[in-house]
C-alpha cells in the first residue's frame, strides 16, 4: 500500500499521481457513457493530449516508481508482465496479462511462478524484449541508488532481503531464473497467490542492460510501451511523449494509445487546472488531469450550473480508507471499552464534511474499501449512526471506570491543511467526541514530523489520524501491513499501529496467501477484516471519492475500480 | 573604486560562506530524515541505511559540509551506479531526492525566474515611480487620494488573489490571453512575452504599490530640501526642478529597494510561480524544503544570496550616478 499522508514528496510526485488521484472506481463520466466520454463519435487516432497536474512525474525510472498497477503516465512507456484491465468499474479491478501470455503458472503451492513472453515484443529502438531484461529490471530496483519502490520483491523473493542490486552484486538474484529468452521463473519465500497483481508494478518492466545508465536512466528510459519519452525537463515537471513506432497493438490488448503525442505539465495550481479544464480554450480542450480533484466550491458550481460541464466530470473510488488509529500500549487506549466509546462517538457526517462533503467522501464503517475485489464484507460493530452515539459512548466510558463519563485524550494529526489527516478532520473528531464527554486536545505536527512519529513504535501516539491505500485491489496489501504481527517493525517505519500480533490472524493471512483463486481469497479477506474490526484498533471514518474534470474534446473516458482515475492510455482527443 | 569593488567581493564571499554554514546547521534541526524520504516509506532499516551511506549522510556533519565546499571550489565525481560522472565547479552536489546535479536543477529554472523578475521589475518600476511621482506632485488633491487608495489596495492584496482574478478575467472570460505556460525566450520570443504578461502584471501590481509609496515620500522630502527652494528662488521651471534635480535626489532609496527585491526575486517569486505554474526557482525551493533536500536548499540560498549581494553592489554604483554627492571609496 501506501499511506498517502506519509509518502515522501518524491514518491508523491512519482506515483501518487495515481493513488491520490485515484480513488477509484467507479463510474466514468457523470451522465455520460463509458464508451463515448464527453463527446459524441467514435474515438480515433491522432492529436495531442495535454495532462495538467500539480505533482511532477519525477523519478521516471521503472525501478524507482511506487505505483498501483503500473501507474497512469508510466504505464504509457513501461509495459509489465501483467497489468490492470482497462475497463470501467469493477471489471477494471481485474489483473490481465501484458508482456506475458497469461497471469502466470503457479507451482509448489504458489511459491514458484512461471511466465512466458508474447511474440513480437520490441523496445523503441526495435530490439527484442527478453526475459533477461525483465530480470535485470527487477534486480536494479534493489540498488540503493534506485530506491523508492514497493517492498514486496524484497520480502517475497528468495534472498531478496540480502540482495543489493546489480551494481554491487554482479552475480544477480538467483530467485529469478530465465531458462530461455522468453521464459522467466520466480522463486518465493512463501506462498503468494496474488503474485500476478504484484507483476503489474513498474519494477516488472524490461530494462536492457546495455542501455542502463544508472541514476540517469530516468532522463530517457527505453520504452516498451506505446509511447517513448522525447523530453523530460525539470525531473518530470514537463514530460513529452510521442508514439513508439515499434510498439505493436497486436501484442497489447489494454492500451488504446489514440493520441500521437502526450504533453504532461505539472507544478500547476489546483484552481488553475480546474479553471483551464472548465474553460477548455485552445489546447486545454484536449486536456485531462490525473491528480487534481474538483474542490467543494467548484463542485457546487458544476452541479448547480452548466449541464455540459457536469457531463465532463468523472467520478472514481480508489481503494483508500481514512481512519482513527489507536496505540493500545498507551493509556487509556489499552482499555478496549475506551476505544469502543470513541468508535461510538464519532460523527462521520462532520468528518465527511471536513473533507468537502458527500461528493468527495463516503462514510466508512469497514476498514476494507467498499469494492468487491477487496472482499468487502459489510459490518458496523459500533454503530454510531450518522451523527455519533454519544449516549452509548458515555455508558462505555462509565464501564471503563470513568464514573462521571468524562475523559481527556490527545489526538495527533498532520498540520497540512485540507489534508485527510489534517486539522479540519481533527477538529470534526474533537467536536463529536466532546458531545460524548470526551475532551480532545489537538496535537498538530508538521508533515514529516507527524509521519516519523506515527510510524515509530517508540514515539507512536495513543490516538491519531491516518489512512491506507491499496497497492492493488485486494485485501492482502490492505490488511497484512497493518495487522500482521510479523510486520511490526521495532527499529524502523512501522505500519501496524495497533501492534496486533495475534497468531490466529497471522495464520489466516498465510492461509489466504496460498490461494490462487483470487475470488475465494477476496471472500476470506473480507471475513478477516470483519473479525479484526471487533477489536476496535481502528475507527474507519471515510473513503475518499474523486471528481475530475476533463476537457471538452476528450473521448473514451475509462475509470476503473483499480485506479479510480481516468486512464490516459484509453483517452482520445479526436 | 577598485578598492571598493575588491572589498565588496571579499564581503560577498564571507556573507555567502556564513549563509551556507547557517543553512547547514539549521537543516539538522528540521524534522524529517532525508534518507528515509529518498528511500520511500516502505523501506526497511537496512535499505534506509544503505541509502544514507550512498548519500554520504553517515559522515560527520563538518565532513559533509567540507565536502560540499570542496565541490563548489573544485567540482567532484559521483557514481550513477553504472559509471562515474564529473560535476564541474561550482558543483553543489546531487539532490538527495532524485540524484540529479543540483547545478543542473537550478540552471534549468533560472531563466524562468529571471524572465519573471526582469519583466515584472520593468513594469513595477514604471508603475511605481510614475504613480509615486504623480502623488507627490498632486499632493492633497483627489488624484493623490485615489492613488493612495490604489497603492494601499495593491500592498494589501496577495499575489495569488490578483493572479487568479487576472487569469479568470483575461484567460477564462475574455480569452484575450492564454493561461500562462512558460515558453523559453530562445524558442519563441513572442510567446515568451505573451505567456509571461499576466505573471508580470500580477507581480508588478503588488510590488509597485510599495515603490509608489516610497517614491512619493522620498520625493516630498527632496522637494522640501533647501537646494530645491534655492532653484525655485532662481526661477528654475517646475518641470526642470522635478526632472533634473528632485527626482535624482529621491531615487536612491528606490534604487536600494529595487536591488534588494531584484536579488531576492532570484530566490524565486514563490507565490507567483506557484499560482501561474511557472517552473522556476521558487517552486524548486518549496519542493526541496518539504523533502528535506539539503544540497538543493543550500544551493538556492547561496544563489539568492549571490544575486542580493551583487544587486546591492550594483545599487551602490547607481547611487553614485543618481546622486553626485555620493562618492565610492
Amino acid at each position: 500500500m501506501r499511506q498517502l499522508s506519509v509518502i515522501s514528496r518524491r514518491l508523491a510526485a512519482a506515483s501518487v499521481g495515481l493513488a491520490l488521484a485515484a480513488g477509484a472506481a467507479a463510474c466514468g463520466p457523470e451522465g455520460g457513457d463509458a464508451e463515448g466520454g464527453s463527446s459524441d463519435g467514435k474515438p480515433t487516432r491522432g492529436g495531442t493530449l495535454s495532462v495538467l497536474n500539480q505533482q511532477a512525474q519525477s523519478d521516471f525510472d521503472p525501478a524507482r516508481l511506487y505505483t498501483s498497477g503500473g501507474g497512469n503516465v508510466p504505464s504509457l512507456v513501461f509495459r509489465t508482465l501483467t497489468t490492470r484491465n482497462r475497463e470501467n468499474g469493477a471489471a477494471g479491478s481485474k489483473v490481465v496479462p501484458d508482456l506475458a501470455t497469461d497471469l502466470g503458472t503457479p507451482g509448489k503451492n504458489a511459491t514458484v511462478w512461471t511466465y512466458h513472453l508474447k511474440d513480437g515484443l520490441k523496445y523503441e529502438d526495435g530490439s527484442p524484449i527478453t526475459s533477461g531484461d525483465i530480470k535485470y529490471g527487477i534486480e536494479r530496483s534493489f540498488a540503493a541508488e534506485l530506491s523508492g519502490g514497493a517492498p514486496y520483491l524484497r520480502d517475497w523473493l528468495v534472498g531478496g532481503a540480502r540482495y543489493r542490486g546489480p551494481y554491487k552484486d554482479k552475480k544477480g538474484l538467483d530467485a529469478i531464473e530465465t531458462p530461455d529468452e522468453k521464459t522467466i521463473v520466480f522463486h518465493l519465500n512463501k506462498p503468494e497467490g496474488e503474485f500476478p497483481y504484484l507483476a503489474t508494478q513498474t519494477q516488472f518492466a524490461p530494462v536492457p542492460k546495455a542501455k542502463d545508465n544508472g541514476t540517469k536512466y530516468e532522463e530517457h528510459p527505453i520504452s516498451s510501451g506505446p509511447y517513448k519519452v522525447v523530453k523530460n525537463e525539470g525531473d518530470g515537471e514537463h514530460l513529452v511523449l510521442e508514439r513508439n513506432e515499434h510498439w505493436s497493438a497486436a501484442t497489447d490488448d489494454e492500451r488504446k494509445a489514440y493520441p500521437d503525442r502526450i504533453d504532461v505539465r505539472s507544478g500547476l495550481d489546483a484552481a488553475v487546472i480546474n479553471q483551464r479544464l472548465s474553460t477548455g480554450s485552445g489546447k486545454d480542450a484536449a486536456a485531462v488531469t490525473t491528480d487534481t480533484n474538483l474542490g467543494p466550491a467548484e463542485l457546487a458550481q458544476v452541479v448547480g450550473g452548466d449541464a455540459q460541464l457536469k457531463k465532463r466530470v468523472g467520478t472514481g473510488h480508489f481503494g483508500y480508507t481514512d481512519y482513527i488509529a489507536f496505540n493500545p500500549k498507551v493509556k487509556p487506549f489499552d482499555n478496549p471499552k475506551v476505544r469502543q466509546a470513541i468508535a461510538y462517538a464519532v460523527d462521520r457526517t462532520t468528518a465527511v464534511n471536513a473533507v468537502g462533503g458527500s461528493s468527495l467522501a463516503e462514510p466508512a464503517t469497514t476498514y476494507l474499501p467498499e469494492q468487491a475485489s477487496f472482499g468487502h464484507t459489510p459490518y458496523d460493530h459500533f454503530p454510531a449512526g450518522r451523527k455519533g452515539n454519544a449516549a452509548k459512548a458515555g455508558e462505555l466510558l462509565k464501564e471503563a471506570g470513568y464514573k462521571d463519563g468524562r475523559l481527556t485524550v490527545t489526538l495527533t494529526h498532520d498540520t497540512t491543511k485540507q489534508d485527510e489527516q489534517g486539522p479540519e478532520v481533527a477538529t470534526a473528531v474533537q467536536d463529536a467526541l466532546k458531545r460524548a464527554g470526551i475532551t480532545v486536545r489537538l496535537n498538530g505536527l508538521e508533515h514529516n514530523d507527524f509521519s516519523d512519529r506515527i510510524h515509530s513504535v517508540g514515539t507512536e501516539p495513543g490516538l491519531f489520524l491516518t489512512g491506507w491505500g491499496a497497492d492493488w485491489p485486494s485485501g492482502g496489501p490492505f490488511l497484512a501491513p497493518i495487522f500482521d504481527g510479523r510486520q511490526i517493525v521495532e527499529d524502523g517505519y512501522n505500519f501496524n499501529s495497533g501492534l496486533l500480533n495475534d497468531p490466529a490472524v497471522n495464520k489466516e493471512i498465510d492461509e489466504i496467501n496460498k490461494l490462487t483463486d483470487l475470488k475465494a481469497a477476496a471472500k476470506r479477506w473480507g471475513a478477516l477484516d470483519k473479525r479484526i474490526g471487533e477489536r476496535a484498533l481502528t475507527v474507519p471514518l471515510f473513503h475518499p471519492v474523486y471528481k475530475r474534470l476533463v476537457g471538452k474534446d476528450i473521448k473514451n473516458v475509462v475509470i476503473s475500480d483499480w485506479t479510480g482515475v481516468l486512464d490516459v492510455s484509453q483517452v482520445a482527443v479526436r | 573604486m577598485t578598492g571598493h569593488l575588491l572589498r565588496r567581493l571579499a564581503g560577498m564571499v564571507l556573507v555567502l560562506f556564513a549563509l551556507s554554514a547557517l543553512v547547514y546547521a539549521l537543516f539538522y534541526l528540521m524534522p524529517g530524515d532525508p534518507a528515509r524520504l529518498a528511500c520511500g516509506p516502505r523501506c526497511n532499516t537496512i535499505q534506509v541505511e544503505s541509502v544514507r551511506g550512498q548519500l554520504g549522510l553517515n559522515d560527520p556533519v563538518p565532513a559533509q559540509y567540507w565536502h560540499f565546499l570542496q565541490g563548489i571550489a573544485a567540482g567532484h565525481d559521483y557514481s550513477t551506479g553504472t559509471s562515474v560522472q564529473h560535476c564541474g565547479a561550482p558543483c553543489f552536489g546531487l539532490s538527495y531526492q532524485n540524484d540529479q546535479q543540483v547545478t543542473d536543477l537550478i540552471t534549468q529554472r533560472l531563466p524562468v525566474t529571471g524572465s519573471l523578475a526582469l519583466g515584472a521589475m520593468v513594469i513595477w518600476l514604471l508603475l511605481g515611480i510614475g504613480t509615486g511621482l504623480l502623488s507627490a506632485l498632486r499632493r492633497g488633491g483627489l488624484t493623490e487620494r485615489v492613488l493612495t487608495l490604489l497603492t494601499l489596495a495593491g500592498t494589501a492584496t496577495p499575489v495569488f488573489i490578483v493572479g487568479l482574478l487576472l487569469m479568470m478575467l483575461f484567460c477564462a472570460h475574455l480569452r484575450w490571453l492564454p493561461f500562462p505556460t512558460y515558453v523559453p525566450f530562445t524558442e519563441d520570443p513572442e510567446q515568451w512575452a505573451w505567456n509571461l504578461l499576466l505573471p508580470w502584471v500580477a507581480l508588478a501590481l503588488v510590488e509597485s504599490a510599495k515603490y509608489a509609496r516610497l517614491t512619493r515620500s522620498s520625493m516630498l522630502e527632496t522637494l522640501a530640501e533647501d537646494h530645491i527652494r534655492t532653484f525655485r528662488a532662481h526661477g528654475v521651471g517646475e518641470r526642470g526642478i522635478v526632472g533634473r534635480h528632485a527626482l535624482r535626489g529621491a531615487l536612491p532609496p528606490v534604487i536600494a529597494l529595487s536591488a534588494l527585491d531584484f536579488g531576492t526575486m532570484f530566490g524565486g517569486a514563490v507565490l507567483t510561480e506557484s499560482m501561474f505554474g511557472l517552473p522556476g526557482v521558487g517552486q524548486l525551493l518549496v519542493r526541496s524544503v518539504k523533502a528535506v533536500d539539503l544540497p538543493v536548499v543550500v544551493a538556492l540560498v547561496l544563489v539568492t544570496g549571490f544575486f542580493v549581494v551583487v544587486a546591492n553592489a550594483l545599487a551602490d554604483v547607481l547611487y553614485a550616478v543618481a546622486d553626485r554627492r555620493v562618492v565610492l571609496t
